[in-house]
């Protein structure tokens, strides 16, 4: 639970500053002055197994029954109608009809568990003692912007939080200079539903997901414009602060004004920790080589996941990459052709994913990071035009790795088509509750309460996971 | 967490028509006061019984550099020029302040304040939101309109009637069809809606359902498309019988990927919800919200908690253009009888010119919503809005003009006059008595009962506008299409499919009033979303007023402020002379509607001589090492707590 204090310290002052300062001497915590981070990092519910979670958001919707579930049946019934398709699932209408799609790809059995991964993931296939591979995931919407609203957000509409937004508001940061919660764009763009995936919602803007671009300033305004020298900044600031103190000490009830004078001295020290932060460079060869740096295929992925361990790393509680941007072909949305498409993106994704997982194991820190890999659905195992596939919401593939989830293992299964998820279906809610879970936050606990109304990222729903956890 | 009031089931129907904001408005008594003379009008016999029955005393009123920053602001959003302060300052008649407020409310800038209060809770913006974020080219014609009906003083029922029925009030026509935008400022997916387009028709109603009975009636009716509402006596029929007002409308002006690409096909001007026939399509109640679960039929009807004998639906004659039945739920809910209606409305207007409403939750009047601290007031302003014909600025004056209004907001002084029975003179302020104000805290400790001024961060768009006034590069002009000013390239690049053209430089074009800005949803303009302007997903009925530090970087390296601090110290050294100390208390003035005390002059001097004689050291420059010095200053001023805090 939340304590008053928090509640109010989120709301940065926004009511009654002095019914703050009155609390916080009720608390018996007032230290003057009292409010500076409201990032600051505070306990969860119940002992966490991870402290950060890395989001791999295959954006557009990767093909399950391609990379994570194969599908013997579907040699069967190659080029005929499977019994258990259903019209209103498929979102192009007449484009997709029901005939049966066989894989492009073959796959093989790997690690201790034999957990089957397409030969498009060589490199990631070594890792499969690490990976749990849920295969019965299914969510509501069978369109890209509903959908990843309801993979970022619980919703399928617009405006609520979104998962990042609730783990920093539950957690807070253990960066002092950085973003608590930080989104790292495919480098050909944003996914559709634009910034609003990484929405706070109804939350204070400082639960909002913050872009880190991959050239130029990571965080937006963090250098002075052109022509302003950083002693000159520092000189303004230096004023700045000596009249904002004195004007802080002539309002003492009003708390916001030492929150205020707080937030410039740590944006000053952003302006230095996220151009480290994002400064590869500084990283040995062999680790830029690692995660394919060197090649053009690889080097904007694996850029975003040497930063991801480097933002981890430094206490960001929450990273979210996107691999595909904009639409269509640059994103996993293979409708036309399925084999380029996938070609494509496991070409782009696989060696900086298994670089990222090796590295987090070498350093230690997978076992406090859960990694998640997946999209807003998966692809339909009819066809469309021929060559490609439909998005399918009814059963799809994500997998999770360390954060106290157990490696090695499949959890549930979809049916001998992969179209419905038929055995421990896992809904986008029990996903949730699960990341919220090796937090150390209690999905059913963590609430906000906006008009009247206490809200949680699960809604009404969501179980825990029991059976992937260590 | 705060605690859930009321009950762990639903309450009965019954139960519900006693709730206090569903009940008749209460003929107000005005309350007895000890200290008569302190109040100015009736609004402040209310307030200081409150007071006097806590033992607390109302602040003396502020000085009136501040009431004047302070009324400014609140009325038309932008800073008071030093001529309007001295003036002002300087006024000694017992009309000065009136007079004042008169020339505000006559102000258009009247309407660019307290229509983009209304736009808020209207989730205005100029693109989809869903998907590719398509523009609404036409969606500022909406904006335009609540601005000048705000301007016109327009009576509240009208104003509701145009928004909700626009197609269906007397005298219909574009205008009052454009109003209808109000039906259609939400996000929709009109460029990507698959196989589910009955799907997104439902949700862009349920938007429509919650959005009006959040903002007109202050009640969650949307909490209820799935299942009986879990607080309030609202229920699944009460749903689905206002789709069933909303079920038969259609959508003009929706754009099409293929208008995007072909800008000459303007084919409509209109971003209207309209109907075309007179009956309306059947509905449903859709168990759990699934249209593959279709219940009975329903009619269309009022919530029954809010009326005592069903509201009567007209059938439509057989050759009318729409079934007429926004039209009625409109005069339903603007009737004198609806005590919701205007309670909720009387609070939205407190809650703005105080910063907090007597209701603290100013969309959610429900039961679970908070308490009225002053339930009497509430009333009183409720009846008398009706009574003035549901004209907002007899009330802005009514509540402006209050002594309640002009305290001053300081604690420090407070403590002085904190009426304590073992001390009944008023203590000065010694080091020893701070010890009091956790007395006075623990007395009223957040200001609900409003013994002084309540501070107010300057919103996102008056903090942007603010600094244009103060530059003077503000440029006035009212109206039109949403302007896109400047915003760092590389933002830009993190946006799909954006229409933002990539400025280097800015001029009068983008020199003008936030509210003009086009609102694409998917890339905010970075300075308002920062300072809390509203995702615009759904209504917003008040603003946080977070402190973060991404805020701080914004002001301190956005070339707008860089740009304006410029702008100021020329315009300084224009106005006041080639003095320092004149230039100085020139920007003071502009920015604080103050001078400079001499401790502070003599701190900026420091400064600025400090500057000029880095600078004289440096070459190559355009401006003179007293300009940027200047601009240092200015920088300085634009990011102090005190230029964006109203006392």
């Amino acid at each position: 639970m939340l304590t008053r204090r928090r509640m109010l310290q989120l709301s940065g002052g926004g009511f009654g500053a002095l019914a703050l300062n009155s609390l916080l001497h009720a608390d018996g915590a007032l230290a003057a002055p009292a409010l500076t981070n409201p990032l600051a990092a505070h306990p969860p519910h119940f002992a966490p197994r991870a402290k950060s979670v890395i989001f791999l958001f295959m954006y557009g919707g990767p093909s399950h029954v391609d990379l994570f579930d194969p599908k013997p049946e579907l040699e069967k019934w190659h080029g005929k109608a499977i019994p258990v398709w259903k019209p209103e699932d498929a979102f192009m209408g007449r484009k997709t009809q029901n005939v049966a799609m066989k894989s492009y790809y073959q796959f093989a059995k790997h690690g201790r568990a034999g957990i089957d991964i397409a030969e498009t993931y060589p490199l990631l296939a070594r890792h499969a003692d690490d990976l749990c591979v849920i295969r019965s995931m299914h969510t509501e919407s069978n369109n890209h912007g509903p959908a990843l609203f309801q993979m970022n957000s619980g919703f399928t509409l617009p405006g609520r939080p979104s998962m990042g937004s609730w783990v920093t508001y539950g957690l807070g940061s253990e960066s002092e200079n950085l973003p608590a919660y930080v989104v790292l764009l495919d480098h050909q763009g944003a996914p559709v539903n634009g910034a609003l995936n990484w929405s706070n919602g109804f939350m204070p803007a400082s639960f909002q997901g913050v872009p880190f671009r991959s050239s130029g300033d990571p965080i937006a305004y963090l250098t002075p414009p052109k022509g302003v020298s950083s002693s000159q900044q520092r000189a303004r600031l230096d004023l700045l602060r000596h009249w904002n103190e004195e004007y802080a000490a002539a309002n003492p009830a009003e708390s916001s004004l030492a929150a205020r004078i707080a937030s410039y001295e740590l944006a000053f020290r952003m302006q230095m920790s996220a151009a480290e932060c994002v400064d590869v460079a500084r990283e040995p060869e062999s680790i830029r080589k690692l995660y394919g740096l060197d090649r053009p295929a690889t080097q904007h992925f694996g850029r975003n996941c040497l930063l991801a361990r480097r933002l981890v790393e430094r206490g960001v509680r929450f990273v979210q990459l996107y691999s595909g941007g904009n639409e269509g072909p640059k994103a996993w949305d293979a409708h036309d052709d399925l084999k380029k498409n996938h070609d494509l993106h496991c070409a782009e994704t696989d060696q900086p994913i298994a670089a990222l997982l090796h590295d987090l194991k070498t350093t230690g820190l997978l076992d406090t990071t859960l990694v998640v890999w997946g999209g807003e659905f998966g692809r339909s195992p009819v066809a469309e035009n021929g060559k490609g596939r439909d998005h399918h919401p009814k059963g799809f593939s994500m997998w999770l790795a360390g954060g106290g989830i157990k490696g090695g293992m499949i959890h549930g299964a979809t049916d001998e088509f992969g179209y419905n998820a038929v055995e421990k279906p896992v809904s986008v809610p029990d996903l949730h509750a699960t990341i919220l879970h090796q937090l150390g936050l209690n999905h059913e606990q963590l609430t906000f309460r906006n008009t009247g109304r206490d809200y949680r990222l699960t809604d009404v729903s969501g179980e825990v996971v029991r059976g992937l956890l260590v | 967490m705060v605690g859930a009031a009321g009950f762990a089931a639903t309450p009965s129907l019954e139960m519900g028509r006693k709730h206090w904001a569903f009940l008749p408005l209460r003929a107000a008594q005005l309350p007895a006061v000890k200290d008569a003379a302190w109040a100015r009008n009736d609004v402040d016999r209310f307030i200081l019984a409150a007071l006097e029955a806590k033992g607390l005393r109302p602040s003396p009123e502020a000085d009136r550099r501040t009431l004047i920053r302070r009324v400014t602001v609140d009325l038309i959003g932008l800073p008071p020029s030093p001529e309007e302060v001295e003036t002002f300052v300087k006024d000694t008649s017992p009309q000065a302040w009136e007079r004042v407020v008169d020339r505000l409310l006559a102000s258009p800038h009247y309407g660019e304040r307290w229509g983009r209060h209304w736009l808020d809770l209207a989730r205005y913006a100029d693109s989809s939101g869903f998907h590719n974020d398509l523009d609404r080219p036409h969606a500022w014609r909406y904006r335009d309109y609540v601005i000048r009906s705000f301007n016109e003083d327009k009576p509240y029922a009208r104003f509701i009637a145009e928004q909700l029925a626009g197609d269906e009030v007397p005298g219909a026509d574009e205008d009052t069809m454009v109003a209808t935008g109000f039906c259609r400022n939400g996000p929709s997916n009109d460029d990507n809606m698959g196989n589910n387009k009955e799907q997104y028709r439902l949700d862009e109603l349920d938007d429509v359902i919650s959005t009006t009975s959040m903002v007109f009636l202050g009640l969650t009716v949307g909490c209820a498309r799935c299942h009986d509402h879990k607080y309030d006596p609202v229920t699944s029929a009460d749903y689905y019988s206002l789709l069933a007002v909303f079920n038969g409308t259609v959508k003009r002006g929706v754009p099409k990927e293929s208008d995007e690409k072909d800008k000459a096909k303007e084919l409509v001007r209109l971003q209207a919800l309209i109907e075309t026939k007179a009956k309306a399509p059947p509905t449903y109640l859709l168990r759990r919200g699934s249209l593959q679960n279709k219940g009975p039929e329903v009619p269309p009807a009022a919530p029954l908690v809010l009326v005592s004998n069903p509201l009567r639906f007209p059938e439509p004659e057989p050759d009318a253009k729409s079934s007429g039945r926004r039209r009625t739920l409109a005069e339903w809910i603007a009737a004198p009888e609806n005590p919701l209606t205007w309670r909720v409305l009387a609070n939205r207007i407190w809650q703005h010119h105080f910063g907090r409403g007597l209701v603290a939750t100013p969309s959610n009047f429900g039961f679970n919503g908070a308490r009225a601290t002053h339930p009497e007031l509430l009333d009183f302003l409720a009846a008398r809005l009706i009574a003035d014909g549901g004209r907002w600025k007899a009330l802005h004056k009514l509540l402006v003009m209050s002594a309640t209004y002009r305290q001053g907001s300081s604690v420090a002084a407070d403590v002085r006059r904190l009426h304590l029975p073992e001390t009944p003179d008023p203590r000065p302020l010694t080091q020893s008595s701070q010890s009091l104000l956790t007395s006075a805290a623990t007395l009223d400790a957040d200001n609900t009962l409003l013994w002084r001024g309540n501070h107010q961060r300057l919103s996102a768009e008056s903090l942007r506008d603010s600094i244009l006034a103060v530059s003077g590069k503000l440029n006035p002009q009212l109206g039109g299409p949403g302007i896109k000013p400047r915003i760092r390239a590389d933002l830009l690049t993190a946006s799909q499919r954006n229409k933002w053209p990539a400025l280097t430089t800015e001029g009068a074009a983008q020199w003008r009033r936030s509210v003009y800005i086009y609102v694409k949803r998917q890339l905010l303009m970075p300075m308002l979303e920062l300072f809390d302007a509203p995702t615009t997903t759904d209504s917003c009925a008040e603003r946080m007023q977070s402190v973060v530090p991404t805020q701080a970087l914004v002001l301190m390296n956005d070339e707008f402020v860089e740009d304006h601090a410029g702008f100021l110290a020329q315009r300084a050294v224009t106005e006041a002379g080639g003095e320092l100390s004149k230039a100085i208390e020139r920007m003071h003035l502009l920015s604080l509607a103050r001078v400079p005390t001499a401790e502070r002059l003599k701190q900026a001097t420091v400064f600025v001589t400090a500057r000029e004689s880095a600078y004289e050291k440096e070459a190559g420059a355009k401006e003179t090492p007293r300009q940027r010095a200047l601009t240092d200053l200015a920088h300085v001023l634009f990011n102090s707590s005190e230029f964006i805090t109203i006392e």
